[in-house]
């Protein structure tokens, strides 16, 4: 066995004098959102707080009026911790794994440690929209559909739609955040509580082999004409024919590990924008997220790749295209490969090999239309890099394309 | 009469060591023994794959590929791409030195000297033979003709297919499909063609839907 080395500690101790946060008036911690005549100041849990506003109107009203039965439980006076459905606020500095967190994403010391504890809270271990993170993952669901999908639109501006929508899945999907969240080291409590260590990932467990119930299931389609126009307009940023179930609707639900893991990484990206800023947020885009690759060409799936390149020289003005033989050898063999390049007048466009003359037609004409699909302007400029005023006299209009060939 | 030599004794089969003819060929080695055929079969291995030190190494040894697709083809690039200039630049330097380049006779293309030189091709004018033979389309139906097409296979489809109705305008079948269209002679050849399905065995149905399957990975994977 190899010798080990003592762990650290010194690191944390050093985070820990920079950063004392105080949580503010209304805290979980004293429990003053209790009081009825101080609604406003349960929302004052961290400094995220006002822009949650629109998550559920219902808890604006006075809480004395609500039935005690719809109401999120929280116990009155001095409680023990195994009652609270989530961890307390002030343990959120004494978790060694929110420290080791913070320092392993390279996050800022500004970023304080309680809105990290609390990105880890899903609806599902507590339903009280001030202590779980679902409008945190709603803003981070937000930001990271746009400079996704502003990323491809401006650096691919050929890509047609039904690539698009794969493209941002394979990137900030539900499977993609699940993957990021577990390479990130996130590991999950056994069951939700108020004394588990907050750096853990809080959800209510479904039960291995069984089915989730019908509310967390995805709900029936945006709307029963589903075209690509519906798509970009109505539904999300992936193009799903249904719809995902809203974060409050999965209170004391039992979920899988994938929907809690997803909310995390969005609440994160959350947080990061309302503590840090959006040039952050956007270094730490392009490093988590970009960074993966993700090969385009892979995603094609072509049925009639011959018509469609003879559509679209006919829509551009070239020379209709004629598949032309390079090289072929073993013809009248068992594995003959013949190599066909598709030619435009004078130009090659694409080249396919193939053990046919008709599969390697089909291949170049196919490898042509990625050719038309895969472009990549030189020089780009996203919208979002032109925000507050900044560079925004380098601003180049990107280039737009009037879109996929439609036979 | 001097005996026949060793080789061919070993070579000619003696009766009576004849195999039954149900067993398979064996195999014959052609090196008398073991250790000369250990030497023949010790062959050094290429030395691109050999590592050259001891130590762990990394082997980068790429095959040759197809271009790839992320290479957008100078037709393909906008007016405004500053791509288009630097390829043509490129185009124009490789000729020109193509062109200016002696090359003796005896290095011509299609000779082992000609495999060597690191210059680029000459450019020629030639492009590769077509796979198919172009054709151009004439557009000669009149719509006369089509209202004839349309009358005669009204009339009677099974005589008039669209196979002679093609032959008789000089039109494709595809053509003659879209504007002379007959619903129930499509339905009565769909039905022929699923009741000979019906009748195929399982090797017969499971190659055709190998072939789908393959034909499907062509459009996915260029």
């Amino acid at each position: 066995m190899p010798a080990m080395a003592a762990p650290m500690i010194a690191v944390f101790a050093l985070q820990f004098e920079g950063c004392a946060y105080q949580p503010p008036a209304g805290d979980q911690t004293c429990l003053g959102y209790l009081d009825g005549c101080r609604t406003q100041s349960r929302w004052q849990t961290t400094a995220a707080a006002p822009t949650e506003l629109v998550i559920e109107e219902p808890l604006l009203q006075d809480p004395a009026e609500t039935p005690l039965a719809s109401r999120p439980f929280r116990p009155r006076g001095k409680v023990s911790k195994e009652q609270l459905p989530s961890p307390r606020t002030a343990e959120a500095d004494k978790s060694a794994k929110l420290a080791a967190l913070r320092s392993r994403l390279s996050l800022h010391q500004r970023f304080p440690l309680q809105t990290l504890a609390r990105t880890l809270v899903h609806p599902s271990a507590d339903p009280n929209p001030a202590f779980n993170n679902a409008s945190l993952s709603m803003l981070g669901s937000n930001l990271l559909g746009y400079y996704t999908t502003e990323y491809l639109l401006s650096h691919y501006p050929r890509l047609p739609m039904p690539v698009m929508f794969a493209a941002v899945e394979a990137y900030i999907g539900p499977r993609a955040l699940a993957t990021v969240a577990s390479e990130w080291g996130i590991e999950a409590a056994a069951e939700p509580g108020g004394e588990v260590d907050p750096g853990l990932l809080q959800f209510r467990r479904l039960r291995s082999g069984e089915d989730p119930p019908s509310p967390a299931k995805r709900k029936g389609p945006y709307k029963w004409n589903i075209t690509t126009t519906h798509k970009i307009l109505q539904s999300d940023e992936f193009g799903s024919a249904t719809r995902p179930p809203a974060a409050q609707e999965l209170a004391r639900l039992p979920i899988p590990l994938e929907e809690a893991a997803q909310s995390f990484v969005r609440a994160l990206i959350g947080g990061l924008h309302l503590h840090l800023g959006a040039p952050l947020v956007k270094r730490f885009f392009r490093d988590h997220f970009l960074s993966r690759h993700l090969d385009l060409s892979t995603l094609f799936d072509f049925r009639t790749p011959t018509r469609d390149l003879s559509r679209l020289c006919a829509r551009e003005g070239f020379e209709a295209p004629v598949a032309r033989l390079i090289s072929e050898t073993g013809r009248l063999s068992r594995h003959p490969v013949f190599v066909v390049g598709v030619y435009s007048g004078k130009d090659k466009l694409g080249e396919g090999a193939g053990s046919s003359l008709d599969e390697s037609r089909f291949r170049a004409a196919a490898a042509a239309l990625k050719g038309w699909y895969l472009y990549r302007p030189l020089e780009v400029t996203v919208p979002s890099s032109t925000e507050g005023g900044l560079n925004a006299t380098r601003w180049k209009p990107n280039m737009i394309d009037c879109g996929e060939v439609i036979v | 009469m001097p005996p026949p030599c060793k080789s061919l004794l070993l070579a000619t089969p003696q009766p009576t060591r004849l195999l039954p003819r149900t067993l398979p060929n064996l195999q014959t080695r052609h090196e008398s023994t073991t250790r000369r055929h250990k030497k023949l079969l010790a062959l050094p291995s290429t030395p691109s794959y050999a590592p050259s030190t001891t130590a762990p190494t990394l082997i980068f040894n790429p095959p040759s590929s197809a271009p790839s697709v992320y290479h957008t083809p100078l037709k393909f690039l906008p007016p405004t791409d500053k791509r288009r200039a630097l390829y043509n630049a490129a185009l124009t330097s490789s000729t020109a030195t193509a062109l200016s380049a002696h090359r003796s006779p005896v290095a011509t293309p299609g000779t082992p000297l000609s495999a060597t030189s690191h210059l680029p091709p000459k450019p020629s004018a030639k492009l590769p033979a077509a796979v198919r033979a172009p054709y151009e389309k004439t557009y000669h139906v009149t719509p006369e003709q089509i209202e004839e097409m349309r009358a005669l296979r009204e009339e009677d489809p099974g005589r008039w297919t669209r196979v002679r109705l093609a032959e008789r305008f000089g039109c494709s079948q595809f053509f003659v499909g879209m504007v002379a269209k007959n619903e129930g002679a499509a339905g009565k050849v769909a039905g022929e063609h699923e009741r000979a399905r019906s009748r195929w065995g399982s090797r017969r149905r499971e190659a055709r839907e190998d072939r789908g399957r393959r034909k499907a990975i062509w459009g996915r994977d260029a």
